[in-house]
């Protein structure tokens, strides 16, 4: 493989992992829920778009209908989960991902066990692996930007603003009227909607799933990818995508070329898990700090401070 | 078809026996330190290839793997807390960081295990003779799987009531203000039982691995199981943990009973645990614990 295709593989890999960063980032940055199933969402997504690919629905409804039935599970598994303290969420969500995995891992008849299925590409191969990187790049760029959109609107609206104040003060939020099960539903709904998308997008693009894809680690990397970035930050959660996805496919295309004593891909994950800690005692908020509120409001009162401000001066 | 039911039940026993010594130090330090370990698994796999190390490559036999590994991962839960959890709760860290952290400590060990053994699945050598007991098939590895858990459950008991160590747990783990204000050494205290708890996950490891295969997932592998035991158990309850293992063993050996019955596949055997752990965190997070004294 030349280097350009190298760096499509890549570019497409950091927008769909952007999209499940993005969807974390929404639901620990902003609402302060520890999904620690997000593979889970992902694998439904995935193999929502391969079993009715199969049976020739088109590609944008087998895309829609994966985010659709991953929002349902995010709703259902939020019904009972949300009255959870934060670790007994995280372990539920993770068991969750497990019993799926095995469920797709079991039941041969449904999308081939063990040994996984194909998928049907969006875009078919002319020819060229060059063309085929830059078609998907494309569209997981314009779905990437979609989602984008909607959580940054989200983010710097009221909504987001009763999201992140149930995050710091459960007790608070809802003395001021706001349903903390509400909004937490709502957050985990579409943050699975949004992991089920780049499923369905990760499944065509490889053009197969199988279990093995779906293991725990995904949602681990993703979680680097948050609090690396820096969580409550959607630039943030953009950027550690690009920095993991980077260090993860570096790796595997460094292997090929370098030798050291210990294997790559052991080291690249010493690596993560030294990293994440650093980040941790550190740098709690990541590269990119929270960003702040922005409304007119706010905007005025700075602005009057510093009328305020200047007229003393004078 | 028929089923061996004395089979089934000498098997839950043997399952049991796996999870709770497994279980003890994840529900002692999770009940202690206040957050799910979650590089627990990868103190179990460590415990595994210290053993495998010890017994078969060094040739040095399974008692002296087993206390090889147990003094050796509790030393390494030492560090790890030490090192790691301590620091960060120092610095106010939110349990969903100290979660996060658990699981990146265990990437840490499980790639440098991986890195310093190997990837690929190795095996006791040692051949444990089958016998028959009416119609129980038993081997020597299970006797002795089962004899150390009833051998861990009577000396934690014991540490746990009549030693000044196992009162002082107990005082940390139900009110740690009060028992430091009691003049107990309350650092003193969570570091013994990180150092207990991941020595008992190392003794599990080696019977795990004696049993089936060690690789570096071997760990993982049983990691849910055995938080649906401290979860059943109620979280530091010590009691609570011994009950839950049983039931989760019993409920997996009837289950995979059920499982052949109704002509599903085998492998969904341990979801049975994760499907307890599920229900049990949603209809009662507080596990068992009211029936047994916390301990």
């Amino acid at each position: 493989m030349g280097p350009l295709l190298y760096i499509c593989d890549l570019i497409v890999y950091i927008g769909i992992f952007g999209i499940v960063s993005l969807s974390l980032n929404l639901e620990f940055g902003f609402a302060g829920l520890a999904n620690f199933g997000k593979v889970a969402f992902f694998l439904i997504g995935a193999y929502t778009y391969a079993l009715l690919s199969q049976i020739g629905v088109p590609f944008y409804l087998c895309l829609i209908a994966g985010a659709l039935v991953s929002a349902i599970f995010g709703l259902l598994i939020s019904l009972p989960a949300l009255r959870l303290r934060a670790d007994y969420l995280a372990i539920a969500v993770l068991a969750f991902g497990e019993i799926l995995r095995l469920i797709v891992k079991s039941e041969k008849w449904l999308a081939g066990g063990d040994w996984g299925t194909p998928v049907s590409p969006i875009f078919p191969y002319t020819g060229s692996y060059i063309i085929y990187r830059l078609e998907n790049i494309g569209l997981v760029f314009l779905c990437l930007f979609i989602c984008f959109l909607v959580v940054q609107l989200l983010a710097n609206s009221p909504y987001g603003r009763v999201l992140r104040a149930i995050r710091e003060d459960e007790v608070a939020a809802e003395a001021l009227g706001k349903s903390k099960a509400k909004y937490k539903a709502q957050a985990l709904m579409l943050g699975s909607a949004m992991a089920g998308l780049a499923g369905g997008l990760y499944a065509q693009y490889l053009q197969y799933v199988l279990p093995g894809m779906f293991m725990p680690m995904v949602t681990f990397t993703v979680w680097i990818m948050v609090l690396v970035g820096g969580p409550a930050n959607n630039w943030g959660a953009l950027l550690g995508a690009a920095l993991v996805q980077i260090l993860a496919r570096g790796t595997n295309i460094a292997k090929d070329y370098i030798a050291l004593p210990i294997d790559l891909n052991d080291l690249q994950y010493i690596l993560f898990g030294a990293l994440i800690i650093l980040f941790l005692l550190y740098r709690p908020q990541g590269l990119l700090k929270e960003s702040q509120v922005k409304t007119k409001a706010i905007g005025r009162v700075r602005h009057g401070r510093n009328a305020i401000r200047n007229k003393g001066s004078q | 078809m028929t089923v061996n039911w004395a089979q089934v039940f000498f098997n839950s026993a043997i399952t049991g026996s796996l999870y709770l010594i497994g279980a003890v130090g994840l529900t002692l330090t999770y009940g202690l330190s206040r957050f799910p370990n979650f590089a627990h698994a990868e103190f179990i796999t460590l415990g595994a290839y210290i053993g495998y190390s010890v017994a078969e490559q060094l040739g040095l036999g399974l008692p002296l793997a087993l206390v090889a590994a147990f003094l050796v991962t509790g030393i390494v839960g030492i560090l790890c807390y030490r090192g790691i959890f301590q620091p960060l709760a120092k610095r106010g860290a939110t349990i969903i960081h100290l979660m996060v952290a658990s699981i990146a400590l265990g990437f840490i060990l499980r790639h440098s295990i991986g890195a310093a053994w190997t990837w690929k699945p190795s095996y006791f050598t040692t051949t444990w003779s089958a016998f028959d007991i009416g119609p129980l098939r038993i081997t020597g590895l299970w006797v002795w799987l089962i004899l150390t858990a009833v051998a861990l459950a009577v000396l934690m008991h014991f540490i746990l009531v009549k030693t000044k160590i196992g009162k002082a747990i107990r005082a940390t783990a139900s009110n740690p203000e009060l028992a430091l204000a009691s003049g107990i050494n309350i650092d003193r205290v969570i570091l013994i039982t990180w150092f207990i708890g991941a020595g008992l996950a190392a003794i599990a490891g080696i019977f795990r691995g004696a049993d089936t295969q060690i690789w570096p997932m071997t760990g993982w592998a049983i990691i849910l199981p055995i938080f649906a035991v401290a979860i059943l158990g109620g979280i530091g309850n010590f009691y609570g943990a011994i009950a839950a293992a049983f039931i989760i063993g019993l409920a997996e050996n009837i289950g995979v009973v059920g499982l052949v019955a109704l002509g599903l596949s085998t492998t969904y055997r341990i979801g049975i645990a994760f499907l307890i752990l599920i229900i049990t965190l949603i209809v009662k997070p507080q596990g068992l614990a009211m029936l047994f004294r916390r301990a």
